[in-house]
């Protein structure tokens, strides 16, 4: 009996699953939501734009650039300090068996030297030169005019562009034979970069040929040496580079009228951003809702920030792509230094826009979006009761990332920003 | 045997107790729970459902809200427990079809002598009112066409507590009492999402939603009356208005919604050794709610059942009394201006777990109906179990 009670109850039990039932008809839902989208200027939504830079160093960015008199204007040189040389090597001695050897005999090398040949302009051979700078420099700080530029420490070259320097070789980089370009090195240039203790040590490298820009990827350097076990074999060794930076003239001077995101040091803009809670006098609206309508955070579906590209000035036109951010800026009053909450957009690569936007192309629009930003900025408050923010820092997901930056039309121009809103307002929902 | 029929009615409760813990949500089981406040669920035990009752005046024991005048006769303390699963095959004319399942407790109840008469705690269904539907259609969001997509869920039911006192009058009469609260929610929740599942537009999704609580009360009064071979009764409910009540969140606001008076009467009478016949009839006209929806129409929520029981009948060497019934009850909401009525044919069987002295401690009642409820465009056909457990003594 037992049994067959619980038997009784199982088969009740397996056909408990729970289904709802989907009603046949529209009739069954409540009244539809209106979508519709709204494009707000400038004047109604954002205020007090500003372009600050130097965040950063260009030392960051970890590659070098090169240029001579590129579009008329840029010069740059890529300085780096030299590592330290390998003191001990395995090798065969004469018997054949590999060992250590602890004592080299270092007599010669090449500084090797590898280009980004996607982001160089150059497409013919170019002349290089390399140096060895003969002035203390500072690799976070160096500039163009000045070698050291720290806090109470401001020194300028004596020679504008990294000082004067000992001429080390030439050679010539053809990017139609690859990405690499080898200078030769005698031994007393190798012995003279064995000093790392030396803060005036290091190489320079220019380009002699004018109207174009390199980009440096990388530079290490191959030292021929001879092992005491064996000093019939030479073997070679690499010293990578540290410390590598670029320094460049002139540095470009905030824009008058306009968004900057980029470079390096980097430039951010920001503005203050404010969601209008009275939505009226826009025809297209007011067609389909009952104006003034006063705005929900709910009713808000995508909200984005609508920049119009312009071209950025020619020396520092992208040659790549360019990712934008976009983050609240926790203490506007604080600028330069306000710290920045985390990242609106979704993608942790950002807002990817392609380089022919800020040349060949300008007047792409962009839009950032900003959807829960901008329902927290009309709300008041964020998810956890916070005030949230009111200015925005638009700047580039990686900072710095390359002497290249964006350009975007500012306040009263043709393609100023604009706010996209995605509306969906709906009645609300009653009783049957 | 008394242990082993003790050990019986344990599992039997401790499994009734896993089938309902297992399964708490009470869902959905008509498609209809879409027009209007939704489909009535009357609480009934499984006895009642075999024998097409509405309700009220069976002969025997028997714990419903709907026959206050019943709980006289039950003597001993008693506690009842109902679940009932269904299973629902449903067409469209010209249009889809398809099935979906659900289950539902809707009787709960305990029962204890007190001053002379019978007090009573009841938590019995009322309105079921989920469903779901969803509407695809398209926007232009300033860059061309955009999928949108409306998903509407309701979610929700109105239930009733009951109170009650029952005192036999006498060897053959009975009156009760019963005062009933409303309780329940109603969840709605409409979302627009933009884009296909294969094109997530970076849209949010739009949701707007409300959530009220269900409040009212009911007065039940009844009586019943041990006349020689028959057993009558009747009860009369008398409720206040629904009220459903807006959270603090919610846009939509509180609304009423007019109730009818229920008049039920039901009688059984014992026509041959071991034979009892079994009649009943609810009369509620809903169309005084009609004036309070927004959407579908409310009518007539009336009709009539009727059953035969053979008390002979024996299974596994115990009493397993068989039942038989018919059931024609009217739904009180339509899609349309329309009558819809569900009609069903049961069949059932009781099974004496524990007995002592001629008092049942405590007892299964299994039925299975077949049903059709159906309009001018939608039909369905339900199969609907349902399996309460009655303890006595504790």
């Amino acid at each position: 009996m037992a049994i067959a009670a619980l038997g009784l109850v199982s088969v009740f039990g397996a056909g408990c699953e729970e289904q709802t039932p989907v009603a046949l008809d529209d009739e069954a839902l409540p009244g539809a939501p209106i979508s519709v989208t709204v494009l707000i200027p400038w004047s109604e939504f954002a205020s007090n734009l500003e372009v600050f830079g130097g965040y950063g160093s260009a030392e960051d960015i970890g590659r070098g650039v090169l240029a001579e008199d590129f579009a008329g204007t840029l010069d740059a040189r890529t300085l780096m300090r030299i590592g330290s040389y390998p003191r001990v090597a395995t090798v065969q001695d004469t018997t054949g068996a590999s060992r250590p050897d602890s004592t080299l005999t270092i007599f010669g090398g090449r500084f090797v030297a590898f280009f980004d040949t996607i982001e160089s302009t150059n497409a013919a051979p170019v002349t290089l030169a390399l140096g060895a700078t003969s002035e203390e420099w500072d690799e976070t700080t160096a500039s163009w005019d000045f070698a050291v530029d720290t806090i109470n420490d401001q020194r300028p070259w004596t020679e504008p562009g990294g000082g004067p320097v000992v001429p080390v070789a030439q050679a010539v980089w053809d990017p139609a034979a690859g990405d690499t370009v080898v200078f030769a090195l005698d031994s007393a240039q190798v012995a003279a970069w064995a000093d790392t203790t030396d803060l005036s040590v290091g190489a320079r490298i220019d380009i002699l040929d004018t109207g174009e820009r390199l980009a440096l990827r990388r530079a290490l350097v191959r030292l021929d040496a001879r092992p005491s076990s064996n000093p019939d074999t030479i073997i070679e060794l690499s010293a990578v580079t540290r410390g590598s930076t670029f320094i460049y003239s002139p540095f470009p001077q905030p824009p008058p009228d306009g968004v900057r995101i980029g470079g390096a040091p980097s430039w951010r803009t920001i503005l203050d951003v404010g969601i209008p809670a009275i939505i009226d006098g826009i025809p297209d609206f007011c067609a389909v809702v009952s104006c003034p309508h006063t705005l929900t955070p709910g009713e808000i579906s995508y909200a984005a920030l609508v920049l119009t590209s312009r071209a950025t000035e020619a020396a520092f036109q992208p040659t790549d792509s360019i990712r934008l951010d976009v983050r609240p800026v926790l203490n506007r009053a604080a600028m330069p230094k306000s710290p920045l909450g985390t990242s609106l957009i979704v993608s942790p690569f950002g807002r990817s826009v392609g380089p022919d936007a800020f040349g060949s192309a300008p007047g792409f629009e962009i839009e950032i979006p900003f959807t829960g930003f901008a329902r927290d900025r009309l709300r008041g408050t964020d998810a956890s009761g916070n005030p949230t923010p009111e200015t925005l820092a638009l700047l580039s997901v990686v900072e710095p990332f390359s002497i290249t930056f964006a350009s975007f039309e500012g306040p009263q121009s043709a393609g100023e920003p604009y706010l996209k809103l995605v509306l969906t307002i709906g009645p609300p929902v009653e009783l049957p | 045997m008394t242990t082993f029929s003790t050990t019986t009615t344990r599992v039997a409760a401790a499994a009734l107790l896993m089938l309902g813990v297992g399964a708490l949500p009470a869902h959905a089981q008509s498609l209809f729970n879409a027009a209007g406040l939704g489909t009535p669920v009357e609480a009934l035990d499984g006895r009642a459902r075999a024998m097409g009752s509405v309700g009220i005046g069976l002969a025997g024991r028997s714990m419903m809200p709907t026959d206050p005048g019943a709980l006289a006769r039950l003597g001993i303390s008693t506690g009842v427990m109902a679940a009932s699963p269904s299973w629902v095959d449903y067409s469209e004319v010209g249009n889809r079809s398809g099935s979906f399942q659900g289950n539902r407790f809707p009787l709960m109840g305990i029962g204890y002598p007190v001053l002379g008469g019978m007090a009573s705690i009841q938590i019995g269904s009322f309105l079921d009112q989920s469903y779901e539907v969803t509407r695809i259609g398209e926007t232009d969001l300033g860059d061309g066409p955009v999928r949108t997509s409306d998903a509407f869920v309701q979610d929700g039911a109105v239930s009733n507590l009951n109170l009650g006192f029952a005192r036999a009058l006498g060897e053959r009469y009975s009156a009760g009492l019963t005062i009933g609260r409303y309780a329940g929610s109603l969840d709605r929740t409409l979302e627009r999402t933009y884009g296909d599942e294969t094109d997530a537009a970076n849209v949010d999704t739009y949701i707007e939603s409300g959530v009220w609580s269900w409040t009212g009360w009911s007065l039940t009064a009844g009586g019943s009356a041990d006349l020689e071979n028959v057993r009558v009764a009747a009860s009369v409910q008398i409720p206040t208005q629904l009220t459903g009540t807006a959270s603090q969140e919610t846009r939509g606001s509180d609304r009423s919604f007019s109730l009818p008076v229920q008049y039920r009467i039901g009688a059984t009478a014992s026509v041959g050794p071991s034979v009892l016949v079994h009649g009943s009839a609810v009369l509620a006209d809903w169309s005084d709610t009609q004036g309070a929806l927004n959407a579908g129409f409310a009518g007539s929520g009336s009709g009539f059942g009727l059953g035969v029981e053979l008390s002979r009948a024996r299974l596994l060497g115990k009493d397993a009394p068989l039942r038989f019934g018919f059931r024609r009850v009217g739904l009180p909401f339509a899609f349309e201006d329309e009558a819809i009525t569900e009609r069903t044919f049961s069949g059932g069987f009781g099974l004496v777990l524990n007995e002592t002295a001629g008092i049942v401690l405590a007892g299964l009642d299994l039925s299975i109906e077949r049903g059709l409820r159906s309009s001018a465009n939608l039909t369905e056909n339900f199969w609907r179990a349902t399996l309460s457990l009655l303890t006595s003594g504790f």
